[in-house]
């Protein structure tokens, strides 16, 4: 197996005139979790389905992947072999209940029945639901069902896990509860790979990321060298400014500040506190807030902040 | 939890079987629901149309009249069960659950999953067949020794509209849809398959029509084995026939659900 977890050169995807994935290259080292970060309709999820063959890249120009040293276009089942792959709409079998689920799993990789069901057993452990094993899958909450999909993912004790937002639309609890076990499966030595436009939890849990939008990368890097490298320390939001207002002209008065104006908000970034707080109180603000800068920031100054047709 | 370092990729057979397993597994788990009709169904086709028609025709071309609809309508519950399995089955597993994402995460292929699923429709098909082979036996209308084949030409019968239907459903977006499938194409077929009356008497063009389609060959093959001396040696051009239809439809429903699923 080759010293790379994943490598991607030169990978794109067109779905007509549609552009999905454009010109992407990256690589994740084992062991690492990576991160995919873009608003929706970036090509995260186009990535990762291109990753297990479940989406064909672009023939031309000739694409490079490599999953530890595995081609999806020629190896998609022995990649599948050691991953595990948790997609974005949870996909478990509604007519088994929560046993069989990762019972039948179990027997797609040929697991031997005794050893599958020490598996499984240590997996409702490990998630957290051993009280749910006879539990049909309708009766789960959004949490539990996505807490089985990624332990399904694991029966295989996976060296890649694959996970496409693995916590939106849940409650912080089970958000952190996935979290630990992430970080925890990376401690052991799997690599993980997974999407998300939550800021958050790239930074919680993603030695590096990269962001992307329309199909391309935009920037890469670890999270905090990121902020660092392309962002103030500090923003202050201002609300209800109009176009010509006369905020926008007075920050030309405090020349240590770079300002954005999208829509009636104006954002004004400085790397510390005290100029932001003198415009502040220059404007006659009475109630303002400064606080750090943070992913989400840099995320909508690479993004961009207006809605694209897909969001 | 860690990694270990010895993963294989089960061989095709196991990924096959595995597949089946997953149908098997559902449909078992609702075992009574589910086994009691194939041998409801008989039961009120023979009593109805037994007793209506009986009464009034005792003998069909050459047979007693149960014995040639008991033998007929074999095939036509095992038609039945292939062709729902397959359409409203695979559809819902298709778009509804995305039951077949699930599996496509594992080292299962596309045609793994199709074979596998279209090897379950066989299974439904021999079932089936069987369930109606019982009641017609409880009943002393079929006790030809070699009845018992007629469960495998089930099986047959189960694949080949197991690949039609795939086929069918591999481009159809819209679930209603099917109803043109059931009533255009199926419900013709229940009739014009020498399945309820004999064939011999048909008009020159309707007779054309019946040796195309697929279930007078399995009705023919079935008969054969539950009714004395039908068994000749044309019984394998009908073989031959469900061999090529079953080899083209399976292609065809391999390379429409391929597409379908791979972006």
């Amino acid at each position: 197996m080759s010293d790379i977890a994943i490598e991607i050169k030169s990978l794109n995807k067109s779905y007509g005139k549609l552009k999905a994935v454009d010109d992407l290259n990256f690589a994740v080292n084992p062991a690492e979790c990576f991160g995919l970060l873009g608003p929706n309709g970036a090509g995260k999820t186009t990535t990762m389905k291109i990753l297990y063959g479940k989406c064909e890249p672009d023939a031309q120009p000739k694409p490079h992947i490599g999953i530890f040293g595995y081609t999806p276009q020629r190896d998609a089942l022995t990649i599948k072999s050691f991953s595990g792959i948790v997609p974005q709409q949870d996909n478990l079998d509604a007519e088994l209940n929560v046993y069989d689920n990762l019972y039948i799993y179990s027997r797609f990789y040929g697991l031997p029945a005794t050893e599958a069901q020490k598996r499984i057993a240590e997996l409702l452990d490990f998630m957290e639901l051993q009280e749910k094993a006879k539990v049909k899958i309708r009766e789960l909450s959004g949490g539990m069902k996505r807490r089985l999909t990624i332990a399904r993912a694991l029966i295989n004790q996976p060296r890649l896990l694959i996970l496409d937002e693995p916590t939106t639309g849940l409650d912080p609890q089970v958000r952190h509860l996935i979290w630990n076990k992430l970080r925890e499966l990376k401690e052991n030595g799997v690599t993980v790979l997974l999407t998300t436009h939550y800021m958050e939890e790239a930074f919680q849990i993603c030695d590096r990321i990269i962001i992307m939008d329309q199909g391309k990368k935009m920037l890469e890097g670890a999270p905090r060298e990121l902020m660092k490298a392309h962002l103030e320390s500090y923003v202050i939001e201002i609300h209800g400014i109009s176009g010509e207002n006369h905020a926008a002209k007075m920050v030309a008065d405090h020349p240590s500040i770079r300002c954005e104006i999208y829509e009636d908000t104006l954002f004004a970034y400085s790397n510390t506190q005290e100029p932001l707080s003198r415009f502040a109180e220059s404007l006659a603000l009475s109630d303002y807030h400064i606080r750090q800068a943070n992913l989400e920031d840099l995320f909508l100054n690479v993004t961009g902040r207006s809605l694209n047709e897909l969001q | 939890m860690s990694f270990n370092n010895s993963y294989n990729v089960p061989a095709w057979w196991q990924r096959i079987l595995s597949v089946w397993y997953r149908h098997e597994r559902v449909y078992n788990s609702d075992f009574l629901s589910n086994a009691f009709p194939p041998f409801l169904e008989p039961l009120i086709m023979l009593w109805g149309l037994g007793i209506g028609f009986g009464a009034y025709i005792q003998t069909m071309g050459t047979m007693n009249y149960l014995l040639f609809l008991a033998s007929g309508i074999i095939m036509t519950s095992s038609m039945y069960t292939a062709a729902f399995e397959c359409t409203y089955g695979t559809f819902i597993r298709l778009e509804y659950d995305y039951v077949y994402d699930g599996m496509l995460g594992a080292p299962i292929s596309t045609h793994d999953l199709i074979i596998g699923e279209v090897l379950f429709a066989g299974t439904k098909g021999a079932f089936f067949a069987l369930a109606v082979l019982i009641v017609t036996w409880l009943f002393g209308i079929i006790t030809y020794p070699w009845s018992p084949g007629a469960v495998l030409v089930g099986f047959i019968c189960g694949i080949m509209f197991g690949t039609l239907s795939m086929w069918i459903t591999s481009f159809t977006h819209n679930i209603n849809h099917f109803n043109f499938y059931f009533t255009g194409i199926l419900s013709p077929m229940f009739f014009f398959s020498g399945a309820v009356f004999p064939l011999e008497n048909l008009p020159g063009a309707l007779q054309w029509i019946a040796q195309a389609i697929p279930l007078t060959h399995v009705v023919t093959l079935a008969r054969a084995c539950c009714v004395p001396g039908q068994f000749k040696l044309q019984l394998l051009y009908n073989l031959l026939y469900c061999i090529i239809f079953i080899l083209i439809t399976g292609r065809l429903a391999l390379r429409g659900i391929k597409k379908r699923m791979i972006d």
